[in-house]
């Protein structure tokens, strides 16, 4: 075990590697540039008088002092190891967009709210979504499982952007106890995390109702029930415990595909998070930001997945005597 | 060769009986033809062009003249409805079209011929899937430029490692069958295995995988939009619809009800597709 987690860590470093040489190739290949971009919009303020020669070699100069402090003024393959340099010593410098802020503090201050919102909607999608689940597999082809059904089906089609706005209406505007916006107190984590946790009872709830049928049709079954199980001992015991084994897989996805797929809905209720930083690193092309960002939600990504891997491994007796 | 049609033949009539069997599988299929003709013909279909406006009547609630009401621009929200299907359409097939080339390309040649290159190539998969597709769909569009094209080839870039890892798993099982065996015994070349005995016969999976894929790019198209990074405006999407509706939800609701609508329908009916098509693959074995 602990050389397959070893030789797991190796391949991590290995694709975090390959990802960020590939998010350094493309983003350095975006067109347009943060300077460009704030020359522009100074332009647009000053409302088209266009700047005179001499302020275009001002500009020009600032440029130059800019790339120089960015670290821009070197070849590229030379900026590539100071950022992974930097990514390794924890030392990115500061993000162009937030000059005040370095990148590190940046994430240290956004992951742990995306992380948050995430593990609490996970937690209300496992609350609600397994008996959910469970209900429309013991009572199939009832009205109850086909409600449920219909349910998981309407409500995994349903992106959150649009749940953020019918929940803003429910518990903002029809019963107005809720606040839409601000940040700092536990309620304002009620709304982006209710907004947020429809998607993952739909699919928990569907994943757990065909686990748990399929689980009900295996041998051990028949063996628990012809033992002369009660049917609390065999559903719960048996059945219940299998089934939920292969939910574990899609747990750690969902819970990074929670952190940063949403940036929509932090967006609307104002959540000062990951996904919203990156959205406005990319519409203002600050390059390190965006590097950074990509390639630490990468090792996130990675990190879940061995993490499942290893509750896997000692959840599932038969995988644990197949590797041996 | 007559043969060979007579069996391939039966092989699809088996799963059509069994698609046939589950009325909500077939009410998607309806469905799914329904829109598709909807996207094609929205330039003959849409009553107003989606960029025309009508100052004069700026947020106007449903209507007879304007089926689903207008926006802030006053432009036909009908109209803009069915352009967005019509772009969601062309963006979803697109985009799993180049998702199929790539990844059963690769994913044949990784089962079939194993060894080193199946190494590699999975290798290269692993890595692929284990990337934020969703952060490097945002930073290809923005390398790409917003268009069709790029909007392809930024959901292809990570979306084909799941497929070419489906169809190396169905060409590992289905290259060590008999009839494999056989054609090889006949004479057939590795290219005439490959494409002519093995892919018919993991075609069915690959199917499934397209359809259930669709929603997920469609999605991811709309978001795309929703943070300005879809088809480029005046050009309408669902995402960019919704949203200008969100801020109106409390005075003209349809504004977002509608895309949102609109979204959701076409989502469930390609999943309804997609339930049926797993259920009548997974019974015939």
């Amino acid at each position: 075990m602990t050389q397959y987690i070893i030789k797991r860590i190796g391949w991590i470093i290995f694709n975090l590697l390959v990802l960020s040489l590939i998010a350094f190739i493309l983003i350095k290949n975006v067109p347009g540039s943060f300077l460009e971009l704030q020359i522009l919009i100074g332009q647009a303020g000053t409302m088209g008088t266009g700047l005179t020669i001499s302020e275009v070699e001002k500009v020009r100069g600032v440029e130059t002092e800019m790339m120089k402090r960015w670290g821009e003024d070197v070849p590229l393959w030379q900026q590539y190891l100071t950022f992974i340099k930097g990514l390794v010593t924890l030392d990115m410098g500061p993000s162009f967009r937030w000059p005040t802020q370095t990148i590190e503090e940046i994430i240290a201050n956004t992951f742990p709210v995306s992380f948050t919102i995430a593990i609490l909607a996970v937690t209300i999608a496992i609350i609600i979504g397994i008996p959910l689940g469970v209900l429309a597999a013991l009572k199939q082809n009832s009205w109850i499982d086909y409600l449920v059904s219909a349910l998981v089906m309407v409500v995994s089609a349903i992106p959150n952007y649009v749940m953020a706005v019918f929940v803003i209406f429910l518990f903002s505007f029809w019963i107005p106890i809720l606040p839409t916006y601000g940040w700092g107190q536990p309620k304002n984590y009620i709304l982006p995390v209710l907004a947020m946790s429809f998607g993952p009872i739909g699919s928990i709830a569907g994943y757990m109702r065909t686990s748990l049928l399929d689980a009900l049709k295996q041998d051990y079954i028949r063996t628990a029930w012809a033992k002369g199980g009660t049917e609390r001992h065999v559903i719960f015991g048996h059945a219940m415990k299998n089934s939920l084994i292969p939910l574990v897989t899609i747990l750690g996805p969902m819970i990074s595909h929670l952190i940063l797929g949403t940036v929509f809905v932090e967006g609307m209720f104002g959540v000062p998070g990951m996904g919203q930083y990156f959205s406005q690193a990319a519409g203002s092309r600050d390059y390190p930001l965006m590097m950074a960002q990509t390639v630490i939600f990468g090792l996130i990504l990675m990190i879940m997945n061995l993490i499942v891997d290893i509750i896997y491994f000692f959840l599932d007796p038969r995988i644990r005597v197949s590797r041996r | 060769m007559g043969n060979k049609k007579r069996i391939g033949r039966s092989y699809w009539s088996n799963i059509w009986e069994k698609f046939k069997r589950n009325k909500l599988a077939v009410f998607g299929l309806i469905f799914v033809c329904i829109l598709i003709l909807l996207g094609i013909s929205a330039p003959w279909l849409a009553p107003y062009p989606y960029d025309e406006v009508h100052y004069e009547a700026v947020w106007t609630p449903p209507c007879r003249e304007f089926l689903a009401g207008t926006d802030q621009l006053g432009r036909d929200i009908f109209s803009r409805l069915l352009y967005s299907l019509r772009n969601a359409i062309i963006v979803g097939l697109g985009a799993q079209s180049l998702i199929v080339v790539i990844g059963l390309t690769l994913g044949l040649i990784a089962g079939f011929y194993g060894g080193k290159t199946d190494n590699i190539l999975m290798r290269i998969v692993d890595i692929v899937y284990s990337f934020p597709s969703y952060l490097l769909n945002i930073i290809l569009v923005l390398v790409l430029g917003r268009g069709y094209f790029s909007i392809f080839v930024a959901i292809a870039a990570t979306g084909w490692a799941g497929m070419a890892r489906l169809v190396r798993g169905q060409t590992l099982s289905t290259k060590s069958r008999d009839f494999v065996e056989a054609a090889r015994a006949s004479g057939a070349g590795n290219n005439r295995i490959m494409f002519r005995y093995i892919l018919p016969n993991i075609i069915g999976p690959v199917i499934y995988s397209i359809f259930s894929g669709i929603p997920g790019v469609m999605l991811v198209e709309s978001g795309l939009s929703l943070i300005g990074l879809g088809v480029r405006p005046p050009m309408p999407s669902w995402g960019l619809m919704i949203s200008e509706g969100t801020g109106q939800f409390l005075y003209n609701p349809y504004m977002l009800l509608a895309p949102a609508g609109m979204l959701v329908l076409t989502i469930l009916s390609f999943n309804f597709v997609a339930f049926g098509l797993r259920d009548a693959l997974s019974a015939r074995e």
